[in-house]
């Protein structure tokens, strides 16, 4: 146990080296990303602002609590595109065969799909997330409590994974469809309306949608909520948020490795 | 007898839509698929000994890939079964794939943007492959395929041959007692080519690797194999050392005679005149009732004959002519 976790750990580390060193070939296009990424999301709190102070506050939650929730649904976005973005190319890899090679190597074939490619580019995502959410937390009055620490680091994590199921089991379907690139691009969007605003906002059939069936309400907004006391829909659980969310992402995402094993078991490969 | 590989009544079933044209066809397929049942691999037996070098050769979508997928671990069988050193590609992947080398000779294993030995180091720790025994085995391979002209270049920037060299040699790395190679000299020079081959039959002459290899190349085959496997339609059409298949499928040989002068009567009871073209003319001959000398003799005496040759029946033929006779099976 304990030398197949140092050989997965081997594998991985060099991995993401080789990472660093391939997107380092092309600076020019890392410095792109490096312009564009903080104008897209800066520019999306600032709209926020607009319409919360032109109008009024969205479902109880005024400007300083949806900052808040903008830069903790950005931060998990952001950390989960450094580490799962594989995760939205199955459909390719079904396509053009990609799942040969690693059908050929002995180790797990979706550690193989993740851990080939740390997106470093991702951290850039990180930076505006990181912002905005020091900012919002400062307004809104947020307890940096070590309690409250470990808990924002827990709800991270399972927003993580929740994110990591969510694409995977996405990208499982193209074992039968062949094609699903849409779907990725779809899912990205559903997740940022739901993750970066509050669903409380939505008509209670999105809510009981995006809690209890896909679980992507636990990624940002019920924690945002829990961690300063807003409105969260009217949802009550036992014990915390904060807790539920690591346990909701640890679920989902055995269900979504579970359904990856099935996908590769009709996995047809392409002709060489 | 040992067995490296053993594959008995192996079947690959393929569900195939048949489409129609025109959009109210494609319509008609959408809301009633007609789904026709293929098997692209239909009962495929065979095993195959520990350090033997087997051609399996057959026409374009015969069945050859589907078949190195299935052994590889990389396709389920819709029926039948395999076993490699022993193991079970299906059942126990992890344990079989470390004993297989797997060379596609259309895509690459390498890291494009990166140096060769980048690709070799992740693969040292892919296989956890001790550290001397790496420098050790890296040596050999860097000399047997001279790779120390180009092991610091990026991947994106060698020539295809270079490319090919280092993929054999990432397939090689954990050493393995399988070397599978599909279409390992294909687009190559010359010059590539002789280096690829001449890797081939030193690893299978100093490691006693297995290997098996499909290829449309059939100087490959003759240089290399002592077996072929012939595939068509899905089914074995034919097995065995090169030789004897060659003799099988053509049992005829060529006489090729110039004459000074035109000649009305050509004919000899002992070969059939199949071609003349001006004073050349082809005689067919059956090499078990007559030889080359007896019929030239014979020939000789009644035609003014300038110049002679025999043509000897190659492996080319010999292929085409079971492709030929095996394709509507």
């Amino acid at each position: 146990m304990v030398s197949t976790i140092k050989h997965y750990v081997s594998v991985a580390s060099c991995w993401a080296r080789l990472a660093i060193q391939r997107q380092l070939e092309y600076p020019l296009f890392l410095f792109s990303w490096l312009l564009m990424i903080p104008i897209q999301y800066f520019s999306g709190i600032w709209m926020l602002k607009i319409i919360v102070d032109r109008f009024q506050a969205l479902n109880g939650w005024d400007f300083p609590q949806l900052t808040f929730l903008y830069g903790l649904g950005l931060i998990s976005h952001g950390i989960f595109v450094v580490f799962f973005i594989n995760t939205w190319s199955i459909d390719h890899m079904v396509i053009n065969g990609g799942f040969d090679r690693l059908l050929l190597r002995p180790m797990n074939v979706f550690f193989q799909l993740v851990a080939s490619y740390v997106n470093f580019i991702g951290l850039i995502d990180c930076i505006p997330g990181v912002i905005i959410f020091l900012y919002g937390a400062e307004i809104a009055g947020f307890d940096w409590s070590l309690a409250n620490i470990g808990k924002l680091i827990l709800v991270l994590i399972g927003g993580i994974l929740i994110r990591a199921a969510l694409f995977t089991s996405l990208g499982t379907i193209a074992f039968w469809t062949k094609r699903n690139g849409s779907m990725v691009g779809f899912a990205l969007t559903m997740l940022e309306r739901a993750t970066m605003y509050p669903l409380s906002m939505y008509p209670y059939f999105l809510q009981a949608l995006f809690t209890f069936i896909i679980p992507i309400g636990f990624i940002s907004f019920y924690p945002a909520a829990e961690f300063l006391n807003a409105d969260s829909g009217g949802l009550d659980l036992p014990l915390s948020f904060a807790l539920w969310t690591p346990l909701v992402g640890i679920i989902c995402f055995l269900i979504a490795g579970g359904i990856f094993k099935f996908g590769m078991k009709n996995y047809e490969s392409a002709g060489s | 007898m040992e067995t490296v590989i053993e594959v008995k009544d192996l079947v690959k079933e393929y569900i195939i839509v048949k489409k129609e044209s025109g959009l109210r066809g494609s319509i008609k397929s959408l809301l009633f698929p007609k789904k026709t049942k293929f098997n692209g691999v239909n009962g495929i037996s065979f095993s195959i000994a520990p350090g033997e070098i087997v051609g399996y050769i057959g026409p374009n979508g015969a069945g050859k890939s589907t078949t190195i997928k299935m052994l590889t671990g990389i396709l389920h069988p819709t029926a039948g079964s395999i076993k490699v050193c022993g193991i079970s590609p299906q059942t126990d992947r992890k344990a079989v794939v470390r004993k297989l080398g797997v060379v596609f000779g259309q895509r690459t294993q390498l890291y494009w943007d990166l140096r060769l030995g980048e690709s070799f180091e992740l693969l040292r720790r892919i296989y956890q492959i001790d550290k001397t025994a790496y420098d050790e085995n890296l040596a050999v391979l860097t000399d047997v395929l001279k790779l120390q002209d180009f092991i610091d270049t990026p991947v994106r920037q060698l020539s295809l041959g270079q490319r090919m060299r280092g993929d054999i040699a990432a397939a090689m790395l954990h050493s393995p007692s399988v070397l599978f190679l599909d279409e390992p000299t294909i687009g190559l020079d010359a010059d590539a080519k002789h280096a690829i081959r001449n890797f081939i039959k030193e690893i299978n002459r100093s490691r006693g690797v297995t290997v098996i290899l499909t290829t449309h190349d059939l100087d490959d085959v003759e240089q290399l194999c002592s077996r072929i496997i012939v595939v068509n339609n899905g089914k074995i059409v034919e097995d065995g050392p090169i030789g004897s298949i060659i003799h099988k499928l053509t049992p005829h040989r060529m006489l090729v005679v110039e004459l000074h002068e035109p000649c009305n009567d050509l004919t000899t009871p002992h070969a059939t005149v199949i071609k003349q073209e001006g004073l050349k003319i082809w005689y067919q001959f059956e090499k078990e009732s007559i030889t080359a000398s007896e019929l030239i003799a014979a020939l000789s005496q009644k035609l003014p004959i300038q110049d002679i040759s025999v043509m000897e029946p190659n492996v080319e033929d010999a292929i085409r002519e079971v492709y030929k006779t095996t394709a509507t099976v």
